[in-house]
């Protein structure tokens, strides 16, 4: 099931397709488990909540954001649904990538044409804008965009298709991150 | 092309068509007789009136009270902070907002326990749980809280202690003399409403 | 019979442990499919490489489908499964922000996490500022709570919107995917002069 290596050191990839069924399964599962789709990233917020929770326990709960998210008997919000499946979703890569022989020492990715700087300058832009949109879009790829519309949620089909069409849309402008 | 690809974009197709051409199927998430006429003989669905006067006493926050009879005779009298949902609204929209809400114990009440023991089984056989009959209904609330009999000198030291928790009851909920509760003027349960599908917000 | 924890089927710190587990297949399954790594992932707004909207739609349809039918034999009680509420307006927003972030940064975040796993930089980098644009977003919240919160729509569905059966919505769903299969793979034979399909 594994696409073939050729000799241009194309990287072991699964079959996207096959991979998708996989995928589509672990979303099954989930939603019949928990009753809710995966999520890769609440853990972040959780973890802003719980230093800031720290930090200032007023400022917490006067933000009606972040109090929402405080437990009210004192726990930790930290133990959660969503920070387990956060620390199993990397060691899922690690092993996979072990498997498949892609772990290395830390590197960067980056198209030729621009340097490691630029590279690394423009995923810290590119998260801080998914960061502020995936809290105003109630999720991101996989909290939103999948499985949002997996169960057929309007807001989850909406959020996929303004944020593949504005990637089509602006893609032009950044072209040069990438080819 | 891999012909494996058309097989399987026929698959999807057929598995996602195929949905339209399923035979109907009774889904009835609705509990089974058997399981409805077990429950109804089990006596847990019953709460006190003792343990719900105690429990509006101590704002516990987890009782939703609510009220099956008339809007008129709700009206005229009610327990404190009671949702009223006459028995014969109660498939009517909107009125099924006050069950099924997440952490709140749901207990009916009636003049006696007919009207609620009758609302009680519908709402079992709508699938909602956490929910209970306040057994006697307000005439035992009468008889028990407000107007509680003094016991034989010769009753158990219980009976004394049901009985001075009684009167403070009493005391309480009609208000003659406040000497439990303080802030009395403000007493209430805090029924936090509408929690519904919290599932602390998903995704990112 | 199912979902297995509202109805308190699973309960304890087996939530957890399960969490775990399902975490880990996405996160095998995420980087065995190639996520990551950025460039595979933005080569799907370039026409070199469609393998996003391959896992993604395949994913989305065999999900969807299998919730049909998992509701079909009764296994699901779709009533208790978490339908993302919808907030036109803040929705609209988000979507245009992740599409930015999406084509800038080249990862999301759960990809981040396994680009980390295996060793890449601009993966700390970027899961380093999605917490700093989740922080702004937290602190800033009072400016734009009203904003957040308007157009709620509750936990409506593409099928309540559109008037048509979930079963109606699957079957749009699925004929777009495949329609995006194939056109992708003639995209993609045409971008890529040597191209190399996968196989089973």
């Amino acid at each position: 099931m594994i696409s073939e290596t050729n000799l241009n050191k194309k990287p072991n990839y699964l079959n996207p397709y096959f991979g998708g069924v996989l995928l589509g399964l672990t979303l099954l599962a989930v939603f019949f488990v928990a009753g809710r789709g995966l999520s890769a990233s609440g853990v972040i917020k959780l973890a802003i909540v719980t230093i800031t929770d720290f930090i200032s326990p007023a400022y917490t709960e006067s933000n009606n954001y972040m109090n929402k998210l405080v437990p009210d008997d004192g726990s930790t919000p930290m133990f959660s649904w969503l920070v387990f499946s956060a620390i199993g979703t990397f060691f899922g890569g690690l092993i996979s990538g072990a498997v498949y022989g892609r772990l290395g020492k830390l590197r960067i990715e980056h198209s030729p044409k621009i340097s490691s700087k630029t590279r690394l300058f423009a995923a810290g832009i590119g998260g801080i804008l998914f960061g502020i949109g995936s809290q105003f879009g109630r999720g991101c790829s996989s909290g939103a965009a999948l499985s949002g519309t997996a169960a057929f949620s309007f807001g989850g089909l909406m959020v996929l298709m303004l944020m593949f069409g504005t990637g089509y849309v602006v893609a032009y402008f950044f072209r040069k991150l990438w080819i | 092309m891999n012909r494996n690809y058309i097989y399987l974009s026929i698959l999807i197709l057929i598995l996602s068509a195929g949905v339209f051409f399923l035979p109907e199927r009774d889904n009835n998430q609705q509990i089974s007789p058997e399981e409805l006429m077990l429950q109804i003989m089990q006596p847990t669905h019953y709460i006190s009136t003792d343990a719900v006067a105690e429990m509006i006493i101590e704002k516990d926050p987890t009782l939703e009270l609510i009220d099956v009879r008339p809007i008129d005779e709700y009206n005229e009298f009610s327990l404190q902070n009671a949702y009223n949902l006459p028995l014969d609204s109660i498939m009517a929209e909107g009125y099924q907002d006050y069950l099924g809400i997440e952490d709140l114990n749901a207990v009916f009440y009636s003049n006696d326990d007919i009207k609620a023991d009758q609302a009680w089984v519908i709402a079992k056989r709508l699938g909602y749980n956490s929910i209970y009959v306040m057994k006697g209904g307000l005439n035992c609330w009468i008889r028990t809280i407000i107007q509680p009999e003094r016991p034989e000198e010769t009753a158990s030291s219980e009976d004394f202690e049901l009985y001075n928790f009684r009167r403070g009851a009493s005391q309480y909920f009609s208000g003659i003399e406040i000497e439990i509760a303080s802030d009395d003027s403000k007493s209430g349960v805090n029924v936090v409403r509408k929690k519904k599908k919290v599932v602390a917000e998903g995704g990112c | 019979m199912g979902p297995l924890i509202p109805q308190g089927i699973i309960t304890g710190q087996w939530d957890f442990v399960i969490a775990l587990l399902i975490g880990f297949a996405f996160g095998f399954i995420l980087e065995a499919s190639g996520f990551s790594s950025s460039r595979n992932i933005a080569g799907v707004f370039y026409g070199y490489n469609f393998v996003v909207l391959r896992v993604f739609f395949t994913a989305l349809i065999v999900a969807m489908v299998g919730l049909l039918y998992f509701d079909y034999f009764g296994w699901i009680n779709l009533d208790l499964v978490y339908i993302l509420p919808t907030y036109i307006h803040s929705m609209l927003l988000g979507g245009v922000l992740m599409g930015f972030g999406f084509v800038i940064g080249g990862f999301c975040p759960g990809t981040s996490f396994t680009a980390i796993a295996i060793g890449k930089l601009d993966g700390i980098v970027f899961i380093l500022g999605f917490f700093v644009g989740i922080a702004i977003f937290s602190f800033g919240f009072p400016l734009y709570e009203d904003f957040f919160t308007a157009g709620d729509m509750g936990n409506i569905t593409i099928g309540e919107i559109l008037g048509l059966s979930n079963q109606i919505v699957t079957l749009g769903v699925v004929l777009v995917a495949l329609v995006a299969f194939w056109g992708t793979w003639l995209i993609e034979k045409r971008v890529r002069k040597t191209i190399n399909p996968f196989k089973f």
